[in-house]
């Protein structure tokens, strides 16, 4: 192997909300461009940012540490000392960084298990990766195997099926209320990581438009950016309610903010169209006389949890079905990793030449019948070895010569590996349907074309 | 047997085929065998339209002096509204109520005994036909908001007491799919009703030279048109909807059934149709 994945990153579990904005790399040019100062160590590259996780793939000459070189970017980019930064990354390399990557498409590793957004957030990273020519064999392949890992994931185990995160559940039930939220308001009041969550899964539903209100009004504008929705400052919250239909609350306030008395006159204003609350904070934020309203729904954290607690069990048994996918993945990646290098590439090409006249060889003998001269025997397999061995000469002398120019060859020997199947991989009927567009598949599954 | 009735028939096989349908999608809730049974019934409401066309054809005043004409008429607009609710507003789950209820008044309608009385010529004209075909057609769309409104108040109940929703309940459409059959049936089944009580009115001032003769079932449409338009006002004037919505929908539905089966039954009415 000529070269070495590493994988650095941040997510919700290693870096507090502060950190993730601090460190987004929302614009990954200016990364790439400080990367590409050490042109020769970094081969291939790729951003992955959302707004819950950074995950940076490098592709570097084999036995090279470009972990200095990758904080030092990523922190001066942001703006920030390294210092500040290092702590929250975690690096993978090999294999754990394969795994890593698999499970973060698989969606494996995000707050909400099971969940499908990050899967097009990756596609989208990849592209970026593959127009500005970043992505090469290496990154080409893994991504390949990443999104056909994820397909696997979602078709053999029963992760992406039930309600089991609390704000998929409150998804669910505003869907039971309104049958599609395509052309419902949401509000978002406050922050934390539950409320965000459910802001997302709205969005994701296709929800028409979200307001983020919050006491500053800075934080507000950060998470409606993120929503692409409209910031609200914390007075203008009440007369804004009519319009409304979907109220996620989550604030730090001991004292509800909001009360029966004002969604009776919000409801009068509405012609009492329904609308659903979802109180994730504790101590309440919404009165629970709100309930008791007509065409009004008020679900706290406590109803929501009833609801999600038993389909959790199983959750955690598809999990670990997952995983066991994963890894054997990952493990099938290292594998073709491994011989993507002259020596391997040679030996298999030989050896698959062998067992190709052998095979043949021995059907031959088998139809001349069992009193055939010994010599005439020799001289067959001699033949046939020898036709192999010459057919594989020119393949071979022209990987070699590709080895020793600029780029390791990787792409040919790649190539190689495929035209003469020496991964002995049997390609899916649909092997090829990642390379045109799917009717109907949605933006969220734009496949790219494995360039070079 | 004539061709007539062999229509009857196979709209009645029909919509038991159809009915499977509806069962089996609701029971796996899955689309497919309701749109299956959807398009079965739906040949039968073809059958059953043309049997009502033939009957009125072959002989218009035995046709609209017997019962089992209104009844069968009756069982055929509620299919008809059933359709339109499907395709307007996705309330595939209306047939599984509709289509057997359609299926069971089609059959009382065979069973009855064809009463052969001739009309006396007095009823014929534009205003007996709007008089039957309005009041026909807001009953059947009353039918549909009471079911749908049974729907509705308990799957409310359900969502407010934060009761489970798996299984029926979550085959159930969302509330305002279910409310918003309720509204049809406001906006449209009240016009219609009104237009068929007041061409009753007219065509009795033609026909009997009185607007009202205490009949007890022109009493107690009285009492249905003042409830629906109680619904209708509350609804359109003051935006109630929901609950309080549904439960006036099931009252009014409710009321026109004690009319339509109780008054032609226990009571000596001039709208018994024999």
């Amino acid at each position: 192997m000529q070269h070495d994945i590493h994988l650095y990153g941040l997510n919700h579990r290693t870096a507090p909300v502060e950190v993730r904005e601090r460190f987004a790399l929302k614009e990954p040019e200016s990364f790439e461009q400080c990367m590409r100062a050490l042109d020769h160590a970094v081969s291939e590259l790729m951003v992955l940012s959302t707004c819950n996780r950074v995950e940076i793939v490098v592709v570097a000459l084999a036995g090279q540490d470009v972990t200095a070189q990758v904080l030092e970017c990523w922190a001066r980019v942001s703006g920030r000392p390294v210092a500040e930064l290092a702590p929250h990354v975690y690096e993978f390399t090999g294999i754990a960084a394969v795994e890593h990557l698999f499970q973060v498409a698989s969606s494996l590793d995000s707050m909400v298990l099971g969940e499908p957004q990050i899967l097009g957030q990756l596609k989208a990273a990849y592209r970026g990766a593959v127009e500005k020519g970043l992505a090469r064999v290496v990154v080409n392949r893994l991504l390949h195997k990443a999104f056909f890992t994820a397909k696997r994931v979602r078709t053999e185990t029963g992760i992406g099926t039930s309600a089991v995160s609390i704000s998929y559940a409150a998804v669910e039930l505003a869907k039971r209320i309104f049958g599609t939220v395509t052309d419902k308001r949401a509000m978002l009041i406050g922050a934390g990581e539950m409320a965000e969550l459910a802001a997302t899964h709205l969005v994701r539903s296709g929800v028409k438009s979200i307001m983020v209100a919050n006491r500053t009004f800075e934080r507000a504008e950060q998470l409606a950016a993120c929503y692409k929705g409209a910031a609200l400052a914390f007075s203008e919250l009440i007369p804004k309610l009519p319009e409304v239909d979907i109220v996620i609350s989550s604030t730090g306030s001991t004292e509800p903010i909001i009360r029966a008395r004002d969604i009776r006159e919000v409801l009068r204003k509405r012609k009492n169209r329904p609308m659903f609350f979802i109180d994730i904070a504790v101590p309440r934020d919404i009165d629970p006389d709100v309930n008791s309203l007509d065409n009004v729904y008020l679900y706290d954290i406590d109803d929501l949890k009833e609801v999600v607690e038993e389909n959790m069990v199983q959750r955690q048994a598809e999990a670990e079905r997952a995983r066991e996918v994963v890894h054997a993945e990952a493990h099938k990646f290292g594998l073709w990793l491994n011989a993507l290098d002259l020596q391997p590439t040679i030996v298999d090409m030989l050896d698959r030449g062998e067992r190709i006249a052998r095979k043949e060889l021995k059907k031959t003998l088998k139809r001349l019948g069992p009193d055939q001269d010994p010599e005439m025997r020799a001289a067959l397999e001699t033949l046939v070895l020898s036709i192999s061995r010459k057919l594989y000469h020119d393949p071979m002398i022209f990987l070699k010569r590709r080895a020793q120019e600029e780029g390791g060859g990787e792409k040919f020997l790649d190539l190689a590996r495929r035209m003469f199947n020496l991964d002995e991989e049997t390609p899916p009927p649909d092997a090829h349907g990642d390379r045109k567009p799917q009717p109907g598949s949605g933006d969220d599954s734009p496949e790219i074309l494995p360039e070079d | 047997m004539e061709f007539v009735e062999l229509l009857s028939y196979g709209a009645i096989l029909l919509y038991l085929l159809g009915s499977g349908g509806h069962i089996c999608g609701t029971l796996t809730r899955k689309e497919k065998p309701k749109i299956a049974g959807g398009i079965v019934s739906g040949l039968g409401f073809v059958l059953h339209g043309l049997s009502l066309l033939l009957q009125l054809i072959q002989d218009p005043s035995l046709a609209l002096a017997a019962s089992e004409f209104y009844l069968s008429l009756f069982s055929w607009s509620l299919l008809l509204f059933l359709f339109i609710l499907w395709f307007k507003l996705k309330l595939s789950f209306l047939g599984l109520v509709a289509t057997p209820l359609a299926m069971f008044m089609l059959m009382a309608s065979r069973a009855a005994t064809a009463a052969n009385v001739h009309l006396p010529t007095s009823l014929s004209g534009l205003f007996f036909g709007l008089h039957i075909g309005c009041l026909f057609a807001a009953i059947g769309l009353l039918a549909m908001a009471c079911a749908a409104g049974v729907g509705y108040i308990n799957l409310e109940r359900r969502i407010k007491t934060k009761g489970r929703l798996t299984g029926v309940w979550a085959a159930l459409p969302a509330l305002e799919s279910l409310d918003r059959a309720n509204h049809l049936a406001v906006t449209t089944g009240f016009p219609l009703y009104t237009v068929g009580l007041v061409s009753g009115f007219v065509w009795a001032w033609i026909t009997w030279n009185r607007f009202f003769s205490w009949d007890p079932k022109e009493i107690a449409a009285l009492g249905i048109w003042l409830l629906f338009a109680f619904l209708f006002h509350q609804r359109l004037a003051l935006g109630w909807r929901g609950r309080k919505t549904a439960w006036l929908a099931i009252w009014v539905f409710g009321l026109c059934l004690v009319s339509m089966l109780g008054i032609n039954f226990l009571l000596k009415t001039h709208h018994s149709f024999a």
